[in-house]
Protein backbone atom coordinates (compact mmCIF):
# COMPACT_ATOMS: atom_id res chain seq x y z
CA UNK A 1 0.00 0.00 0.00
CA UNK A 2 1.23 3.45 -0.83
CA UNK A 3 0.18 6.45 1.22
CA UNK A 4 1.75 9.56 -0.23
CA UNK A 5 0.09 12.92 0.57
CA UNK A 6 -1.50 12.87 -2.89
CA UNK A 7 -2.96 9.37 -2.40
CA UNK A 8 -4.21 10.33 1.06
CA UNK A 9 -5.90 13.38 -0.45
CA UNK A 10 -7.62 11.16 -3.01
CA UNK A 11 -8.70 8.70 -0.28
CA UNK A 12 -10.14 11.43 1.94
CA UNK A 13 -11.98 13.00 -1.00
CA UNK A 14 -13.28 9.57 -2.03
CA UNK A 15 -14.73 8.97 1.44
CA UNK A 16 -16.53 12.32 1.26
CA UNK A 17 -17.67 11.60 -2.29
CA UNK A 18 -19.01 8.22 -1.18
CA UNK A 19 -21.02 9.65 1.74
CA UNK A 20 -22.52 12.59 -0.14
CA UNK A 21 -22.85 10.66 -3.41
CA UNK A 22 -24.85 7.95 -1.65
CA UNK A 23 -27.16 10.46 0.04
CA UNK A 24 -27.67 12.06 -3.38
CA UNK A 25 -28.35 8.63 -4.90
CA UNK A 26 -31.24 7.80 -2.55
CA UNK A 27 -32.74 11.26 -3.00
CA UNK A 28 -32.29 11.01 -6.79
CA UNK A 29 -34.20 7.74 -6.95
CA UNK A 30 -36.96 9.28 -4.81
CA UNK A 31 -37.15 12.36 -7.04
CA UNK A 32 -37.05 10.31 -10.25
CA UNK A 33 -39.91 8.09 -9.12
CA UNK A 34 -42.12 10.82 -7.67
CA UNK A 35 -41.49 13.83 -9.95
CA UNK A 36 -44.54 15.47 -11.52
CA UNK A 37 -43.82 19.05 -12.46
CA UNK A 38 -47.49 19.89 -12.98
CA UNK A 39 -48.52 18.82 -9.50
CA UNK A 40 -49.20 21.38 -6.75
CA UNK A 41 -49.41 18.77 -4.01
CA UNK A 42 -47.32 18.79 -0.87
CA UNK A 43 -45.24 15.83 -2.03
CA UNK A 44 -44.18 17.61 -5.24
CA UNK A 45 -43.21 20.83 -3.44
CA UNK A 46 -41.14 18.70 -1.07
CA UNK A 47 -39.46 16.95 -4.00
CA UNK A 48 -38.69 20.32 -5.59
CA UNK A 49 -36.91 21.44 -2.43
CA UNK A 50 -35.03 18.14 -2.25
CA UNK A 51 -34.13 18.34 -5.93
CA UNK A 52 -32.25 21.61 -5.39
CA UNK A 53 -30.36 20.13 -2.44
CA UNK A 54 -29.55 16.93 -4.33
CA UNK A 55 -28.51 18.75 -7.49
CA UNK A 56 -26.21 20.97 -5.42
CA UNK A 57 -24.54 17.92 -3.85
CA UNK A 58 -24.05 16.19 -7.21
CA UNK A 59 -22.92 19.40 -8.88
CA UNK A 60 -20.15 19.94 -6.35
CA UNK A 61 -19.03 16.30 -6.41
CA UNK A 62 -18.78 16.27 -10.20
CA UNK A 63 -17.37 19.78 -10.42
CA UNK A 64 -14.51 18.53 -8.23
CA UNK A 65 -14.27 15.10 -9.86
CA UNK A 66 -13.73 16.40 -13.40
CA UNK A 67 -10.57 18.44 -12.69
CA UNK A 68 -9.53 15.81 -10.14
CA UNK A 69 -8.78 13.54 -13.10
CA UNK A 70 -5.74 15.70 -13.84
CA UNK A 71 -4.72 15.43 -10.18
CA UNK A 72 -5.06 11.64 -10.44
CA UNK A 73 -2.69 11.59 -13.43
CA UNK A 74 -0.33 13.91 -11.57
CA UNK A 75 -0.44 11.52 -8.58
CA UNK A 76 0.40 8.52 -10.74
CA UNK A 77 3.34 10.39 -12.14
CA UNK A 78 4.48 11.51 -8.69
CA UNK A 79 4.37 8.10 -7.04
CA UNK A 80 6.19 6.53 -9.98
CA UNK A 81 9.32 7.96 -8.30
CA UNK A 82 9.04 5.48 -5.43
CA UNK A 83 8.25 2.39 -7.52
CA UNK A 84 11.30 0.45 -8.66
CA UNK A 85 11.35 0.29 -12.43
CA UNK A 86 8.63 2.88 -13.05
CA UNK A 87 9.67 5.90 -15.07
CA UNK A 88 6.24 7.56 -15.25
CA UNK A 89 2.55 6.97 -14.49
CA UNK A 90 2.49 4.03 -16.91
CA UNK A 91 4.49 1.91 -14.46
CA UNK A 92 2.01 2.67 -11.68
CA UNK A 93 -0.98 1.80 -13.88
CA UNK A 94 0.71 -1.47 -14.79
CA UNK A 95 1.77 -2.23 -11.19
CA UNK A 96 -1.62 -3.77 -10.31
CA UNK A 97 -4.28 -5.58 -12.31
CA UNK A 98 -6.74 -2.76 -11.45
CA UNK A 99 -4.78 0.10 -13.06
CA UNK A 100 -5.90 -0.19 -16.66
CA UNK A 101 -9.57 -0.79 -15.72
CA UNK A 102 -9.51 2.18 -13.39
CA UNK A 103 -8.07 4.34 -16.12
CA UNK A 104 -10.69 3.32 -18.68
CA UNK A 105 -13.48 3.76 -16.12
CA UNK A 106 -12.16 7.18 -15.15
CA UNK A 107 -12.19 8.37 -18.77
CA UNK A 108 -15.76 7.08 -19.26
CA UNK A 109 -16.88 8.68 -15.99
CA UNK A 110 -15.18 11.94 -16.89
CA UNK A 111 -17.46 12.30 -19.90
CA UNK A 112 -20.54 11.13 -17.95
CA UNK A 113 -19.92 13.53 -15.04
CA UNK A 114 -19.32 16.43 -17.40
CA UNK A 115 -22.49 15.45 -19.31
CA UNK A 116 -24.48 15.55 -16.06
CA UNK A 117 -23.12 19.03 -15.30
CA UNK A 118 -24.21 20.30 -18.71
CA UNK A 119 -27.61 18.63 -18.29
CA UNK A 120 -28.04 20.31 -14.90
CA UNK A 121 -26.93 23.64 -16.30
CA UNK A 122 -29.49 23.41 -19.09
CA UNK A 123 -32.18 22.36 -16.63
CA UNK A 124 -31.59 25.39 -14.43
CA UNK A 125 -31.89 27.73 -17.43
CA UNK A 126 -35.55 26.85 -17.95
CA UNK A 127 -38.23 27.66 -15.36
CA UNK A 128 -40.11 24.48 -16.30
CA UNK A 129 -37.07 22.38 -15.27
CA UNK A 130 -37.37 20.13 -18.34
CA UNK A 131 -34.36 17.91 -17.56
CA UNK A 132 -34.94 17.32 -13.83
CA UNK A 133 -36.31 13.82 -14.12
CA UNK A 134 -33.70 12.93 -16.73
CA UNK A 135 -30.74 14.26 -14.75
CA UNK A 136 -31.69 12.41 -11.56
CA UNK A 137 -32.45 9.24 -13.48
CA UNK A 138 -29.09 9.59 -15.20
CA UNK A 139 -27.32 10.10 -11.86
CA UNK A 140 -29.06 7.04 -10.40
CA UNK A 141 -27.35 4.95 -13.09
CA UNK A 142 -24.01 6.80 -13.15
CA UNK A 143 -23.81 6.42 -9.35
CA UNK A 144 -22.88 2.75 -9.76
CA UNK A 145 -20.02 3.60 -12.12
CA UNK A 146 -19.02 6.38 -9.74
CA UNK A 147 -18.89 3.97 -6.78
CA UNK A 148 -17.09 1.37 -8.92
CA UNK A 149 -14.44 3.99 -9.67
CA UNK A 150 -13.99 4.82 -5.97
CA UNK A 151 -13.72 1.13 -5.05
CA UNK A 152 -11.27 0.25 -7.85
CA UNK A 153 -9.22 3.35 -7.03
CA UNK A 154 -9.01 2.23 -3.40
CA UNK A 155 -8.06 -1.29 -4.49
CA UNK A 156 -5.42 -0.03 -6.88
CA UNK A 157 -3.61 2.25 -4.45
CA UNK A 158 -3.88 -0.24 -1.59
CA UNK A 159 -2.50 -3.13 -3.64
CA UNK A 160 0.60 -1.36 -4.92
CA UNK A 161 3.63 -3.14 -3.50
CA UNK A 162 6.52 -0.69 -3.38
CA UNK A 163 9.04 -3.53 -2.95
CA UNK A 164 7.95 -5.19 -6.18
CA UNK A 165 9.69 -4.22 -9.40
CA UNK A 166 7.37 -2.90 -12.10
CA UNK A 167 7.81 -2.39 -15.83
CA UNK A 168 8.70 0.98 -17.25
CA UNK A 169 6.72 2.52 -20.08
CA UNK A 170 9.44 1.58 -22.56
CA UNK A 171 8.65 -2.08 -21.91
CA UNK A 172 4.86 -1.79 -21.54
CA UNK A 173 4.35 0.22 -24.70
CA UNK A 174 7.06 -1.25 -26.93
CA UNK A 175 6.19 -2.66 -30.34
CA UNK A 176 7.77 -5.96 -29.29
CA UNK A 177 5.44 -6.23 -26.31
CA UNK A 178 2.76 -8.91 -26.48
CA UNK A 179 0.06 -6.70 -24.95
CA UNK A 180 -2.98 -5.79 -27.02
CA UNK A 181 -2.04 -2.10 -26.88
CA UNK A 182 1.23 -2.83 -28.70
CA UNK A 183 -0.73 -3.80 -31.83
CA UNK A 184 -1.51 -0.13 -32.47
CA UNK A 185 2.19 0.71 -32.70
CA UNK A 186 2.55 -1.50 -35.73
CA UNK A 187 -0.19 0.39 -37.59
CA UNK A 188 0.91 2.26 -40.66
CA UNK A 189 1.56 5.95 -39.91
CA UNK A 190 0.08 7.10 -43.22
CA UNK A 191 -3.21 5.32 -42.52
CA UNK A 192 -3.28 6.76 -38.98
CA UNK A 193 -2.66 10.29 -40.23
CA UNK A 194 -5.26 9.99 -42.98
CA UNK A 195 -7.76 8.81 -40.36
CA UNK A 196 -6.78 11.58 -37.92
CA UNK A 197 -6.81 14.53 -40.32
CA UNK A 198 -9.67 13.00 -42.29
CA UNK A 199 -11.88 12.81 -39.18
CA UNK A 200 -10.93 16.34 -38.22
CA UNK A 201 -11.75 17.56 -41.74
CA UNK A 202 -15.16 15.90 -41.45
CA UNK A 203 -15.64 17.62 -38.09
CA UNK A 204 -15.03 20.97 -39.79
CA UNK A 205 -17.35 20.01 -42.64
CA UNK A 206 -20.21 19.03 -40.33
CA UNK A 207 -19.57 22.11 -38.22
CA UNK A 208 -20.23 24.16 -41.34
CA UNK A 209 -23.28 22.06 -42.22
CA UNK A 210 -24.47 22.11 -38.57
CA UNK A 211 -25.41 18.43 -38.60
CA UNK A 212 -25.34 18.02 -34.84
CA UNK A 213 -25.84 14.24 -34.57
CA UNK A 214 -23.16 13.36 -37.13
CA UNK A 215 -20.91 15.97 -35.50
CA UNK A 216 -21.37 14.25 -32.13
CA UNK A 217 -20.62 10.79 -33.57
CA UNK A 218 -17.51 12.14 -35.31
CA UNK A 219 -16.30 13.51 -31.99
CA UNK A 220 -16.63 10.09 -30.36
CA UNK A 221 -14.59 8.69 -33.23
CA UNK A 222 -12.11 11.54 -32.90
CA UNK A 223 -11.34 10.67 -29.24
CA UNK A 224 -10.34 7.13 -30.19
CA UNK A 225 -8.36 8.09 -33.30
CA UNK A 226 -6.66 10.97 -31.49
CA UNK A 227 -5.53 8.80 -28.59
CA UNK A 228 -4.17 6.14 -30.96
CA UNK A 229 -2.31 8.65 -33.17
CA UNK A 230 -1.04 10.50 -30.11
CA UNK A 231 0.53 7.35 -28.70
CA UNK A 232 1.61 5.73 -31.97
CA UNK A 233 2.72 8.76 -33.99
CA UNK A 234 2.72 12.26 -32.47
CA UNK A 235 4.15 11.05 -29.14
CA UNK A 236 7.32 9.86 -30.86
CA UNK A 237 7.89 13.42 -32.11
CA UNK A 238 7.23 14.90 -28.66
CA UNK A 239 9.87 12.52 -27.25
CA UNK A 240 11.98 12.71 -30.41
CA UNK A 241 12.40 8.95 -30.09
CA UNK A 242 10.91 6.66 -32.73
CA UNK A 243 10.44 3.75 -30.31
CA UNK A 244 8.88 5.55 -27.34
CA UNK A 245 5.10 5.21 -27.23
CA UNK A 246 4.20 6.26 -23.69
CA UNK A 247 0.95 8.19 -23.07
CA UNK A 248 2.27 9.42 -19.68
CA UNK A 249 5.83 10.67 -20.13
CA UNK A 250 4.77 13.90 -21.84
CA UNK A 251 2.93 14.82 -18.62
CA UNK A 252 6.35 15.36 -17.05
CA UNK A 253 8.43 18.48 -16.63
CA UNK A 254 10.93 17.31 -19.27
CA UNK A 255 8.25 17.81 -21.90
CA UNK A 256 6.90 21.04 -20.37
CA UNK A 257 3.80 19.22 -19.08
CA UNK A 258 2.39 19.38 -22.61
CA UNK A 259 0.37 16.21 -21.93
CA UNK A 260 -1.97 18.13 -19.60
CA UNK A 261 -2.70 20.65 -22.35
CA UNK A 262 -3.18 17.90 -24.93
CA UNK A 263 -5.56 15.81 -22.82
CA UNK A 264 -7.48 18.87 -21.60
CA UNK A 265 -8.02 20.31 -25.09
CA UNK A 266 -8.95 16.89 -26.47
CA UNK A 267 -11.42 16.33 -23.63
CA UNK A 268 -13.04 19.78 -23.93
CA UNK A 269 -13.21 19.66 -27.73
CA UNK A 270 -14.74 16.21 -27.94
CA UNK A 271 -16.96 16.74 -24.91
CA UNK A 272 -18.64 19.86 -26.28
CA UNK A 273 -18.92 18.08 -29.60
CA UNK A 274 -20.63 15.05 -28.08
CA UNK A 275 -22.97 17.15 -25.92
CA UNK A 276 -24.45 18.74 -29.05
CA UNK A 277 -25.93 15.40 -30.04
CA UNK A 278 -27.24 14.44 -26.63
CA UNK A 279 -28.98 17.51 -25.20
CA UNK A 280 -31.73 19.52 -26.84
CA UNK A 281 -30.49 23.02 -26.21
CA UNK A 282 -31.51 26.32 -27.73
CA UNK A 283 -30.12 27.20 -31.17
CA UNK A 284 -27.83 29.79 -29.62
CA UNK A 285 -26.49 27.34 -27.03
CA UNK A 286 -25.91 24.68 -29.67
CA UNK A 287 -23.99 27.21 -31.75
CA UNK A 288 -21.87 28.05 -28.69
CA UNK A 289 -21.11 24.36 -28.09
CA UNK A 290 -20.25 23.91 -31.78
CA UNK A 291 -17.77 26.79 -31.54
CA UNK A 292 -16.20 25.64 -28.25
CA UNK A 293 -15.84 22.13 -29.60
CA UNK A 294 -14.21 23.27 -32.83
CA UNK A 295 -11.85 25.70 -31.08
CA UNK A 296 -10.56 23.08 -28.60
CA UNK A 297 -10.31 20.36 -31.24
CA UNK A 298 -8.47 22.73 -33.54
CA UNK A 299 -6.12 23.67 -30.71
CA UNK A 300 -5.41 20.00 -30.08
CA UNK A 301 -4.74 19.32 -33.76
CA UNK A 302 -2.45 22.35 -34.04
CA UNK A 303 -0.41 21.42 -30.96
CA UNK A 304 0.14 17.81 -32.01
CA UNK A 305 0.91 18.87 -35.58
CA UNK A 306 3.54 21.36 -34.51
CA UNK A 307 5.84 18.65 -33.08
CA UNK A 308 6.50 16.64 -36.29
CA UNK A 309 6.68 19.85 -38.34
CA UNK A 310 9.33 21.36 -36.04
CA UNK A 311 11.20 18.06 -35.98
CA UNK A 312 11.25 17.97 -39.78
CA UNK A 313 12.34 21.59 -40.07
CA UNK A 314 15.15 21.01 -37.57
CA UNK A 315 16.37 17.66 -38.88
CA UNK A 316 15.17 17.46 -42.47
CA UNK A 317 13.80 13.93 -41.98
CA UNK A 318 10.71 12.24 -40.50
CA UNK A 319 11.05 9.71 -37.71
CA UNK B 1 -54.33 39.19 -11.76
CA UNK B 2 -53.23 37.39 -8.62
CA UNK B 3 -54.85 34.08 -7.72
CA UNK B 4 -54.26 31.91 -4.70
CA UNK B 5 -55.88 28.49 -4.99
CA UNK B 6 -56.26 26.00 -2.13
CA UNK B 7 -53.18 27.34 -0.40
CA UNK B 8 -51.88 25.59 2.68
CA UNK B 9 -48.72 26.57 4.44
CA UNK B 10 -47.29 24.60 7.33
CA UNK B 11 -44.03 25.50 9.05
CA UNK B 12 -42.42 22.34 10.34
CA UNK B 13 -40.32 23.33 13.33
CA UNK B 14 -39.61 19.65 13.96
CA UNK B 15 -41.50 16.37 13.54
CA UNK B 16 -43.68 16.98 16.59
CA UNK B 17 -44.10 20.69 16.21
CA UNK B 18 -45.92 21.98 13.16
CA UNK B 19 -47.32 25.48 12.83
CA UNK B 20 -50.23 25.78 10.43
CA UNK B 21 -49.86 29.29 8.99
CA UNK B 22 -52.46 29.12 6.22
CA UNK B 23 -55.38 26.78 5.64
CA UNK B 24 -57.12 26.35 2.33
CA UNK B 25 -56.80 29.96 1.22
CA UNK B 26 -58.59 30.93 -1.98
CA UNK B 27 -58.19 34.51 -3.06
CA UNK B 28 -58.07 36.51 -6.24
CA UNK B 29 -56.97 40.11 -6.66
CA UNK B 30 -57.58 42.02 -9.89
CA UNK B 31 -55.07 44.30 -11.57
CA UNK B 32 -55.07 47.79 -10.07
CA UNK B 33 -56.89 46.71 -6.91
CA UNK B 34 -55.82 47.97 -3.52
CA UNK B 35 -56.42 45.35 -0.87
CA UNK B 36 -55.82 45.36 2.86
CA UNK B 37 -55.18 42.10 4.66
CA UNK B 38 -56.08 42.69 8.28
CA UNK B 39 -55.64 40.50 11.27
CA UNK B 40 -53.72 40.04 14.48
CA UNK B 41 -50.03 39.17 14.64
CA UNK B 42 -49.49 35.57 13.56
CA UNK B 43 -52.75 35.38 11.66
CA UNK B 44 -50.98 34.61 8.34
CA UNK B 45 -51.05 38.02 6.59
CA UNK B 46 -47.30 38.22 6.00
CA UNK B 47 -47.22 34.60 4.85
CA UNK B 48 -49.71 35.45 2.10
CA UNK B 49 -47.55 38.39 1.06
CA UNK B 50 -44.41 36.27 0.92
CA UNK B 51 -46.21 33.68 -1.23
CA UNK B 52 -47.40 36.33 -3.69
CA UNK B 53 -43.89 37.78 -3.81
CA UNK B 54 -42.38 34.36 -4.51
CA UNK B 55 -40.29 34.61 -1.35
CA UNK B 56 -41.65 31.32 -0.05
CA UNK B 57 -43.52 28.37 -1.44
CA UNK B 58 -46.77 26.91 -0.19
CA UNK B 59 -46.95 23.46 1.34
CA UNK B 60 -49.66 22.79 -1.24
CA UNK B 61 -51.77 24.81 -3.63
CA UNK B 62 -51.21 27.30 -6.43
CA UNK B 63 -50.05 30.91 -6.58
CA UNK B 64 -50.72 32.36 -10.02
CA UNK B 65 -49.72 35.88 -11.03
CA UNK B 66 -50.60 36.90 -14.58
CA UNK B 67 -51.05 33.22 -15.48
CA UNK B 68 -47.56 32.39 -14.18
CA UNK B 69 -47.27 29.72 -11.49
CA UNK B 70 -45.09 31.56 -9.01
CA UNK B 71 -44.77 28.76 -6.48
CA UNK B 72 -43.38 26.46 -9.17
CA UNK B 73 -40.58 28.81 -10.13
CA UNK B 74 -37.00 27.79 -9.30
CA UNK B 75 -35.21 30.31 -7.06
CA UNK B 76 -33.32 32.06 -9.86
CA UNK B 77 -36.54 32.62 -11.83
CA UNK B 78 -38.41 33.69 -8.69
CA UNK B 79 -35.75 36.38 -8.20
CA UNK B 80 -36.29 37.65 -11.75
CA UNK B 81 -40.06 37.63 -11.19
CA UNK B 82 -39.64 39.70 -8.01
CA UNK B 83 -37.21 42.09 -9.66
CA UNK B 84 -39.57 42.75 -12.57
CA UNK B 85 -42.95 42.69 -10.86
CA UNK B 86 -42.81 43.37 -7.15
CA UNK B 87 -42.02 46.42 -5.05
CA UNK B 88 -41.63 45.88 -1.32
CA UNK B 89 -42.34 48.23 1.54
CA UNK B 90 -41.25 46.79 4.86
CA UNK B 91 -42.20 47.62 8.42
CA UNK B 92 -38.65 48.62 9.34
CA UNK B 93 -37.94 50.09 5.87
CA UNK B 94 -34.93 47.70 5.37
CA UNK B 95 -32.77 50.54 4.07
CA UNK B 96 -28.98 50.49 4.25
CA UNK B 97 -28.38 53.19 6.81
CA UNK B 98 -24.84 54.10 5.71
CA UNK B 99 -25.73 54.65 2.06
CA UNK B 100 -27.24 57.77 0.55
CA UNK B 101 -30.89 58.10 -0.40
CA UNK B 102 -30.04 57.76 -4.12
CA UNK B 103 -27.96 54.65 -3.60
CA UNK B 104 -30.67 52.99 -1.54
CA UNK B 105 -33.32 53.75 -4.12
CA UNK B 106 -31.17 52.49 -6.99
CA UNK B 107 -30.23 49.22 -5.30
CA UNK B 108 -32.92 47.08 -7.00
CA UNK B 109 -31.60 48.16 -10.40
CA UNK B 110 -28.04 46.89 -9.88
CA UNK B 111 -28.65 43.50 -11.60
CA UNK B 112 -30.01 45.26 -14.70
CA UNK B 113 -26.65 46.89 -15.58
CA UNK B 114 -28.32 50.06 -16.81
CA UNK B 115 -26.23 52.98 -17.96
CA UNK B 116 -25.75 56.09 -15.85
CA UNK B 117 -28.24 58.28 -17.74
CA UNK B 118 -30.97 55.67 -17.54
CA UNK B 119 -30.41 55.21 -13.81
CA UNK B 120 -30.56 58.96 -13.25
CA UNK B 121 -33.75 59.42 -15.21
CA UNK B 122 -35.47 56.62 -13.27
CA UNK B 123 -34.18 58.08 -10.01
CA UNK B 124 -35.44 61.56 -10.85
CA UNK B 125 -38.93 60.25 -11.53
CA UNK B 126 -39.34 58.51 -8.17
CA UNK B 127 -37.61 61.07 -5.94
CA UNK B 128 -39.80 63.80 -7.38
CA UNK B 129 -42.95 61.71 -7.17
CA UNK B 130 -42.37 60.88 -3.51
CA UNK B 131 -41.03 64.29 -2.60
CA UNK B 132 -37.57 63.28 -1.47
CA UNK B 133 -35.44 64.99 -4.15
CA UNK B 134 -34.04 67.57 -1.71
CA UNK B 135 -32.54 64.72 0.34
CA UNK B 136 -31.16 62.66 -2.52
CA UNK B 137 -27.52 62.90 -1.37
CA UNK B 138 -28.22 62.59 2.36
CA UNK B 139 -27.13 59.53 4.27
CA UNK B 140 -30.19 57.50 5.25
CA UNK B 141 -29.35 57.25 8.97
CA UNK B 142 -29.64 61.04 9.22
CA UNK B 143 -33.22 61.08 7.96
CA UNK B 144 -36.41 61.17 10.02
CA UNK B 145 -38.77 58.17 10.17
CA UNK B 146 -41.18 59.73 7.65
CA UNK B 147 -38.37 60.51 5.22
CA UNK B 148 -37.03 57.01 5.52
CA UNK B 149 -40.50 55.69 4.76
CA UNK B 150 -40.62 57.83 1.60
CA UNK B 151 -37.21 56.49 0.55
CA UNK B 152 -38.55 52.97 1.07
CA UNK B 153 -41.59 53.75 -1.10
CA UNK B 154 -39.39 55.31 -3.77
CA UNK B 155 -37.17 52.24 -3.76
CA UNK B 156 -40.22 49.97 -4.08
CA UNK B 157 -41.21 51.92 -7.21
CA UNK B 158 -37.85 52.36 -8.92
CA UNK B 159 -38.34 49.29 -11.14
CA UNK B 160 -41.90 50.40 -11.92
CA UNK B 161 -43.46 47.19 -10.54
CA UNK B 162 -47.03 46.16 -11.24
CA UNK B 163 -47.51 44.96 -7.67
CA UNK B 164 -46.64 46.78 -4.46
CA UNK B 165 -46.49 44.71 -1.30
CA UNK B 166 -46.47 46.50 2.03
CA UNK B 167 -46.00 44.57 5.24
CA UNK B 168 -47.11 46.57 8.31
CA UNK B 169 -45.94 49.79 6.59
CA UNK B 170 -47.07 52.15 9.36
CA UNK B 171 -46.01 50.12 12.38
CA UNK B 172 -43.04 52.43 12.99
CA UNK B 173 -44.77 55.71 12.16
CA UNK B 174 -46.77 58.12 14.24
CA UNK B 175 -50.33 58.99 13.21
CA UNK B 176 -49.40 62.04 11.14
CA UNK B 177 -46.78 60.16 9.15
CA UNK B 178 -49.13 57.22 8.78
CA UNK B 179 -51.71 59.51 7.22
CA UNK B 180 -49.01 60.84 4.88
CA UNK B 181 -48.24 57.30 3.88
CA UNK B 182 -51.90 56.65 3.16
CA UNK B 183 -51.93 59.72 0.89
CA UNK B 184 -48.98 58.27 -1.00
CA UNK B 185 -50.88 55.01 -1.40
CA UNK B 186 -53.62 56.96 -3.19
CA UNK B 187 -51.01 58.22 -5.63
CA UNK B 188 -49.72 54.70 -6.22
CA UNK B 189 -53.26 53.53 -6.87
CA UNK B 190 -53.72 56.31 -9.40
CA UNK B 191 -50.70 54.90 -11.26
CA UNK B 192 -52.68 51.68 -11.72
CA UNK B 193 -50.60 49.51 -9.43
CA UNK B 194 -51.95 46.52 -7.58
CA UNK B 195 -51.32 47.15 -3.90
CA UNK B 196 -51.56 44.59 -1.11
CA UNK B 197 -51.10 45.78 2.43
CA UNK B 198 -50.85 43.58 5.47
CA UNK B 199 -51.65 45.59 8.57
CA UNK B 200 -53.44 45.68 11.87
CA UNK B 201 -53.37 49.49 11.97
CA UNK B 202 -57.00 50.71 12.34
CA UNK B 203 -56.14 53.82 10.29
CA UNK B 204 -56.43 51.69 7.18
CA UNK B 205 -59.85 50.30 7.92
CA UNK B 206 -62.79 51.80 6.09
CA UNK B 207 -60.74 54.07 3.79
CA UNK B 208 -62.79 55.07 0.76
CA UNK B 209 -60.09 54.35 -1.83
CA UNK B 210 -59.56 50.77 -0.70
CA UNK B 211 -61.14 48.17 -2.95
CA UNK B 212 -61.31 45.43 -0.35
CA UNK B 213 -60.49 44.56 3.22
CA UNK B 214 -59.83 40.91 3.89
CA UNK B 215 -59.74 39.65 7.45
CA UNK B 216 -57.43 36.79 8.27
CA UNK B 217 -57.63 34.80 11.45
CA UNK B 218 -55.79 31.61 12.34
CA UNK B 219 -54.58 31.18 8.78
CA UNK B 220 -58.09 31.40 7.30
CA UNK B 221 -59.98 34.10 5.46
CA UNK B 222 -62.88 35.06 7.72
CA UNK B 223 -64.48 37.92 5.84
Amino acid sequence: MILSPEVLTIFILNILFFIFGTIAFFLSVKIYLGWDNESVEQSQYKLEKQSFLTATIIKYIFAIKVPLFLFFIFTLDKISNVLVGAMCGAGVVDATPYGIYLFILKIINLYLFAYWLVLHNEDMKNEKLPFTKMKFGFYSIVYFLFIAELVIEGLMFSSIDIDKMVSCCGTIYSSSSTSYISTIFSLDSTILLVLFYGTFSLIILFYKLKFRYIYAILNILFIIISLITLIAFFGTYIYELPTHYCPFCFLQKDYYYVGYILYTTLFLGTFYGIVIGFIDKSKLEIEKSFKKSLIFNLLYVLIVTVYPVIYFLKNGVWL
Amino acid sequence: MIELKNINKVFEVNKNNKVIALQNINLSIDDGEIVVLKGASGSGKSTILSLIAGLSKPTSGEVIVDKKHIAKLPDNFASIYRRDNIGFIFQKYNLISTLSVSDNILLPLIPLNLDFDELNSKLDIVINRFNISHKKDSIVKNLSGGEQQRVAIARANINNPKIIIADEPTANLDEKLSLNFIEQLKELKSLGKTIIIATHDPLFFGLDFLDREIAINGGKIVL
